[in-house]
């Protein structure tokens, strides 16, 4: 397997007025090309904040302060990384949007209530296909051009030119800014406003043109979640991260969104990491499952050797809690509360829940032990055994 | 559309009849002899009291006084101005383009230095410029406009005898009086008037009274647009579609500008009836202290005379204004939110 994505002890921070909230206590985890990650965990264990830190969209106060998220994006190098974490603020938005996209929580506010559809699904395009765009609207002109050009399409057309060769051209963004001067790029709009209509068509919409005229407003959830699905995979991205993406949808349409995510895996995108609440929906979409416990990653491995053979004591809980078919013995839920991140218990966050706490939990961290067969754990109860043995 | 703009100068009536009975019962507590006294200029006319209340009917029960005053007001008398010595209509129109041009000139810069400082400070939250802005605000907020005005007509005039109050030099004044054939008031806003009659030393004179006067009203003013804009600021950027946003890609600029300033705009949108009322509020205060006969000065000397004619005028002018701003309000909303319609 080839990375895509990696992270090593990632470290985020918020500098709130209560105190500093350690929301990411070193994680390190792995998407591999072509794989679909699953991320579960209680509320508030700092999934969102893992995926925001990969893509550097933390919002204030927070603060990315350690590690690194190495990313395997060269198509001709797959084994060469880059440390995201080093990289311009340009360089990231540049990145965004085209080859990692995320899909947010709530439909209802990941949408910007007055732009029309349209226009936010173009946006996308606008960002990262100018050049492309740029081309098609030159080769369209040239095509319908019999009469000789008028001196303001002589322009028109340079400037298309320009931009077709490079989108960064400083008198492409300075007439891109002018107050009337930058109608020229109309054509541009309107071919980025057709890419629009043409992805929203392709993720089941019906009657897209009317759809992409409309505003947030006047769509259902269900269809929002798909714009908001359209708007990142306009560019084909390379990693897709679905941040709770169907929680707050009815039974029946999450199951649609998730077939659509399914599909969308086998046909555009490499690999997907997807956060839930819901072991059901691990079970049936991923290949790896990663369990996050207060800031920390505690177990990753295949999803079948973690339903199977969970070796934490909060994978194990977690696994307990959900109901089941053929249940044998109660109902279990996790004792204790989810500890409060400000001020974290000391040594292995989960000791004041968990079961088999030790004395050295308390004090000391515990390292993260590969068990073999792509499985690590980071607990104490497995730090004394050879690697690759351990029963519980 | 249109219907919708239609109804609401048919409902513009309403207001306007609710405002003028509101005002002429509040006149209407005053004794008539209090009333009639308005007229009375000398000592001696004193004992005339008696025969004015009988002749102008001011001791009629408070309908027929009222009837009264519609049936002139809608023959276009409006009554005699005692400050002015001419009919109100007259006066009104010969007032209103000093506190018009005041108007033209501070409007823009309110708005626009108000919504550009707020989304400034919002955005660069607690930096240099934040902290500058919030001490202007302050200080135009909770400072009375008639002590800000009088604390810069101490500074500017009176310590470095910069800016002189009133319209227009006395010299330029005097030019004025002396040539009447020179000169044509086509609008009564001396520095368009400057302009149009090709007098260049006029347009700018006026300009330069008119410095301190905007310069009062734009602080007092401003501080409400500002921190509207700026906490509206700070509110939409912490919204979950910015972060989509970030997510496509968007530059910081896109993220500021396209998507949180639209989105700000809104609740400034909203408390633009209050700017107007504040505005008309500061007129008054800055025409009395700066000494420019507009309407706010015209109010104030009105209103401590008892010059009834007068006031009722200025209050159905004022009446005018607030639905109008209103209805414009309702307008800019729904052109700016796709959620409103009107209907
Ligand atoms: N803007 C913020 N300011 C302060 N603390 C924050 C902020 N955002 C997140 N946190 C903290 O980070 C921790 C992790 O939050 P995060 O949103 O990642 O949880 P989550 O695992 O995604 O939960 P959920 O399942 O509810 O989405 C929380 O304990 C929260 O207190
Ligand atoms: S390290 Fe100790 S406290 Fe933490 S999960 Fe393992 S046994 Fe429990
Ligand atoms: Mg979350």
């Amino acid at each position: 397997m080839t990375p895509l994505i990696r992270t090593e002890n990632l470290v985020t921070n918020f500098y709130t007025y209560e105190g500093v909230v350690r929301a990411l206590n070193g994680v390190s985890l792995v998407v591999d090309h072509g794989t679909t990650f699953g991320l579960v965990g209680e509320s508030g264990c700092g999934k969102s904040v893992a995926v925001r830190s990969m893509m550097r969209i933390i919002q204030e106060p927070g603060r990315v302060e350690g590690g690194r998220v190495v990313a395997f994006f060269d198509p001709r190098d797959k084994r060469r990384g880059i440390d995201l974490l080093q990289q311009s603020e340009a360089y990231m938005e540049h990145l965004r949007g085209d080859q990692i996209s995320m899909i947010f929580q709530e439909p209802n506010a990941a949408l910007n209530p007055i732009m029309s559809i349209g226009d936010q699904v173009a946006e996308s395009f606008l960002f990262h296909k100018k050049k492309e765009m740029a081309a098609a609207v030159l080769a369209a002109m040239d095509r319908e051009n019999g009469r000789p050009p008028w001196p303001l399409g002589a322009f028109q057309r340079a400037l298309y030119a320009r931009t077709a060769v490079s989108p960064r051209d400083p008198l492409v963004a300075l007439t891109g800014r002018l107050p009337l001067v930058r109608r020229w790029q109309m054509r541009l709009r309107r071919e980025a406003l057709r890419r629009s209509v043409e992805i929203i068509g392709k993720l089941g919409i019906p009657n897209p043109e009317a759809v992409a005229r409309l505003y947030p407003h006047n769509l259902s959830g269900g269809m929002k979640q798909r714009i908001v699905i359209a708007i990142a995979l306009a560019c084909s991205p390379l990693l897709l991260i679905a941040d709770e993406a169907t929680s707050n949808l009815d039974v029946t349409i999450q199951a649609q969104i998730l077939d659509l995510l399914r599909h969308l895996k086998e046909t555009e995108i490499a690999s997907i990491l997807l956060i839930t609440h819901d072991l059901g929906v691990v079970a049936e979409t991923c290949d790896r499952v990663g369990v996050m416990y207060a800031g920390n990653l505690c177990e990753v491995a295949n999803v079948t050797d973690l339903f199977n053979a969970p070796r934490h004591p909060y994978t194990r809980a977690l696994l307990e809690a959900v109901p089941r078919l053929h249940q044998d013995g109660p109902l279990r839920s996790i004792e204790g509360a989810v500890p409060n991140l400000v001020n974290p218990p000391a040594g292995c966050r989960f000791h004041p829940r968990c079961p088999e706490a030790r004395a050295i939990c308390r004090k000391h961290f515990p390292e993260t032990v590969h068990l073999g067969g792509d499985h690590s754990v980071a607990c104490y109860l497995y730090t004394d055994r050879p690697r690759g043995e351990g029963a519980a | 559309m249109l219907t919708y703009i239609l109804r609401r100068f048919f409902f513009l009536t309403f207001v306007l009849f609710g405002v003028s009975v509101l005002l002429f019962g509040i006149l209407m507590t005053f004794s008539p002899e209090r009333r009639a006294a308005a007229y009375v200029t000398t000592p001696q006319q004193a004992k005339d009291i008696p025969r004015i209340i009988q002749q102008f009917g001011l001791d009629d029960p408070f309908y027929v006084q009222y009837v009264r005053w519609i049936k002139e007001v809608s023959r276009g008398n409006m009554g005699w101005s005692l400050v002015a010595a001419r009919p109100v209509g007259e006066a009104f129109w010969r007032y209103f383009p000093i506190t018009l041009e005041m108007n033209l000139y501070a409007a823009p810069i309110v708005i626009f230095l108000g919504i550009w400082l707020g989304s400034v400070s919002g955005i660069h939250r607690d930096s240099w410029i934040d902290h500058s802005t919030r001490i202007f605000a302050i200080i135009g907020w909770s400072l009375p406009t008639f002590l800000f005005a009088l604390v810069l007509l101490m500074v500017f005039y009176g310590y470095f005898q910069m800016f002189s109050p009133g319209v227009l030099s006395d010299a330029l004044a005097m030019s004025i009086i002396d040539h009447p054939d020179q000169y044509t008031a086509y609008t009564g806003m001396l520095t368009i008037d400057g302009l149009l009659n090709g007098r260049l030393d006029i347009a700018l004179d006026a300009l330069h009274h008119l410095v301190l006067p905007i310069l009062t009203y734009v602080i007092v003013v401003v501080a409400l647009n500002m921190r509207v804009m700026r906490s509206g600021i700070i509110e939409e950027l912490s919204k979950d579609y910015v972060l989509t946003a970030r997510a496509k890609g968007a530059d910081r600029r896109t993220i500021h500008y396209r998507h949180a300033r639209r989105n700000a705009l809104l609740p400034v949108v909203t408390v633009a009836g209050q700017l107007v009322a504040m505005s008309m509020e500061g007129s008054i205060a800055v025409e009395v202290v700066y000494n420019r006969q507009g309407i706010g000065w015209w109010l104030a000397e009105s209103a401590t005379q008892l010059d009834m004619p007068v006031l009722m005028c200025i209050c159905l002018f004022m009446g005018v204004v607030f639905v109008v701003t209103n209805l414009t309000i309702d307008i800019l909303y729904a052109y700016i939110d796709p959620r409103i319609r009107l209907n």
